[in-house]
């Protein structure tokens, strides 16, 4: 009887409702904090800490862009052009694992594979003397060259058991109509593996973006610096001035906010459709 | 001419009888193909691995000091007690992480699934993984203003609630400054953890759930008896992600407190890279990094090991 009443008063959600509610208040609190505070000058943010006020302080958006923006650029470039090697290197290699069988498939496969067990805190000071040596310290290749290879290893593996996923028909089809192997995999592989490749860049675009470590150990010119490390520098330039800080922290989740409003839909559905299994 | 895919196997038939060298021949294109990803991941993840291996075994800084020492820097490690006290903060954090990470997203994943709206559960998803847009380092950044002693949020909050006695240099204690960075990010979901959790919960058949409706079951036995066992699979990746990253990330350790004050949050990790890029002791760094290694390779299996034999029994 009671389980009737709820249902047709329709707010059987309440409770949840209630338990989200808090939650996601706790959550973005700090964030709404934090542009309150990138609106106001040192002296409104001493006297009045939790409240906006009056003035808003857009000056402190202007000063924080013009150290910012670079640093943005810059991860742009670096994680743009990672992303972009890594799903064309992925996909042909997956493709390749996929669809052919060939000598030594298995232990080059294995090669790959093997390395999701490797941390990459095993590897990162012999890492460095190797791309130091190689001369790349200072530049973006550092970044790149280790960023791709590392990436490679996860991207490869998901863009294989996705092409394997594909039916044998299909390829038929192609191969029927007469299609080299090149053209099955532009013109029918690729497109159809659109959302694993745009999974791939996604996560890619994340692990790069955010990476501090390495790029702390290989670039010490500021104007080369990626976001993650910029921001590290002009924390610590502007640790007092909390208007600007701030205001350069908004700034700096601009970038992938876009990203996220765009891609969110297919990376969440991508993710939660269960195609990850333990 | 090479279109022996897997599964046409009167091709591949055809093929494997063919002598090696006639085949490797015919497959040259496939190793032109793979050329470049496989050159990449030996340059730069194979050569550095075996190099850490072979170089805990010396004394090195990085250039030319190349003196072998065999196993010493691994019996260094054992009576060293900054490697001591780091491995067990270490094991604290991460059980404490672990948990947390666990919890949390699957607590609020729990709540969305049950929405009847299907219009808010997909919000609240957005909602929850909305927090993946603030780049990491801005997280840490921002938990240092929410510790700060002066203008903090946490001692504000507290100043707010009238509980000036509990304000506190969080960071800069060295008996609060570990429970600090345990709970930094707090509220925030584990992106990745959450949405392998929730697509467990998704994957849950809805007649299971009704059934259970029917048979009078409630919110908790519900959660105890059918949403927990069902997800033990995305649970336990959760867990072993949660506890690999958190083993090989030291950033927060870095930026946050640098190990201090003292050594009351000095990791494992952290230690590598200070022996590493501050003493340029590379040798004992790659000690450091194989003993991680194998931890960590240990507590994976097991944890499988664990998670599947509860599975079948």
């Amino acid at each position: 009887m009671r389980k009737r009443l709820r249902y047709s008063l329709g707010n059987r959600d309440l409770p949840f409702q209630a338990v989200l509610v808090c939650f996601g208040f706790v959550t973005f609190f700090p964030l709404v904090l934090v542009v309150i505070t990138s609106l106001k000058s040192n002296t409104q943010f001493y006297h009045n800490f939790w409240l906006p006020e009056l003035p808003f302080q857009l000056g402190n958006y202007s000063s924080a862009f013009r150290i910012i923006w670079r640093y943005i650029v810059n991860s742009v470039l670096y994680s743009g052009t990672t992303i972009c090697l890594i799903a064309a290197i992925a996909s042909v290699a997956g493709y390749v694992f996929a669809r052919f069988r060939f000598p030594f498939k298995t232990v080059i496969f294995l090669a790959f594979i093997t390395l999701i067990m490797v941390p990459g805190v095993l590897t990162l000071a012999p890492r460095f003397v190797l791309v130091r040596d190689l001369g790349m310290v200072n530049t973006p290749m550092a970044l790149i060259s280790v960023w791709v290879s590392g990436g490679l290893v996860l991207s490869t593996w998901l863009m294989r058991s996705y092409f394997e996923s594909l039916p044998q028909e299909l390829f038929d089809a192609a191969y029927v109509d007469g299609a080299a192997e090149w053209q099955v995999f532009t013109y029918v592989s690729v497109p159809l593996a659109r959302p694993m490749i745009a999974t791939v860049a996604m996560t890619t675009l994340i692990g790069t973006w955010n990476d501090l470590i390495w790029p702390l150990v290989t670039i010490t010119d500021k104007s080369k610096m990626p976001l993650a490390q910029g921001l590290m520098q002009f924390s610590s330039a502007y640790e007092t001035d909390w208007g600007t800080l701030f205001a350069g922290y908004v700034i700096s989740s601009i970038p992938l906010l876009c990203v996220f409003a765009v891609a969110m839909r297919q990376f969440i559905s991508g993710l939660t459709s269960g195609a990850v299994k333990a | 001419m090479f279109r022996s895919a897997t599964r046409s196997s009167s091709y591949s038939l055809l093929h494997s009888r063919a002598p090696l060298p006639r085949r490797l021949w015919r497959a040259k294109w496939l190793y032109l193909a793979l050329l470049v990803p496989v050159t990449l991941l030996l340059l730069f993840e194979w050569l550095p691995a075996f190099s850490a291996l072979y170089n805990s075994l010396y004394i090195w800084n990085g250039g030319k000091v190349h003196i072998y020492v065999g196993l010493e820097h691994y019996e260094r490690l054992l009576s060293d007690r900054t490697f001591r006290v780091a491995l067990s903060n270490l094991v604290g954090f991460v059980i404490f992480r672990v948990v947390m990470q666990t919890v949390l997203p699957f607590f609020a994943a729990e709540m969305i699934i049950n929405l009847r709206s299907a219009r808010w559960s997909y919000w609240w998803k957005i909602i929850f993984v909305f927090p993946m847009v603030v780049p990491t380092i801005l997280n840490y950044l921002i938990w240092r203003f929410i510790y700060n002693p002066q203008v903090g949020l946490l001692n504000e909050g507290l100043e707010l609630l009238g509980l000036d006695a509990y304000t506190h240099a969080w960071l800069g204690d060295p008996l609060t400054a570990m429970w600090a960075l345990s709970f930094v990010r707090f509220p925030w979901l584990p992106t990745l953890q959450f949405l392998i959790i929730l697509g467990g919960l998704q994957t849950i058949p809805h007649e299971v759930h009704e059934s259970a409706s029917i048979d009078g079951a409630g919110f908790w036995r519900r959660l105890f008896y059918i949403d927990i066992p069902m997800t033990r699979r995305q649970i336990t990746l959760a867990m072993i992600l949660t506890m690999l990253f958190m083993t090989q990330r030291f950033d927060l350790f870095l930026v946050m407190t640098d190990g201090g004050p003292g050594y009351s949050t000095m990791v494992p990790a952290l230690q590598l890279f200070q022996s590493a890029f501050s003493f340029l002791e590379f040798g004992y760094a790659s000690a450091i990094g194989v003993v991680l290694f194998v931890g960590m390779l240990a507590l994976t299996v097991i944890n499988l090991r664990v998670s599947s034999g509860a599975a079948a029994g």
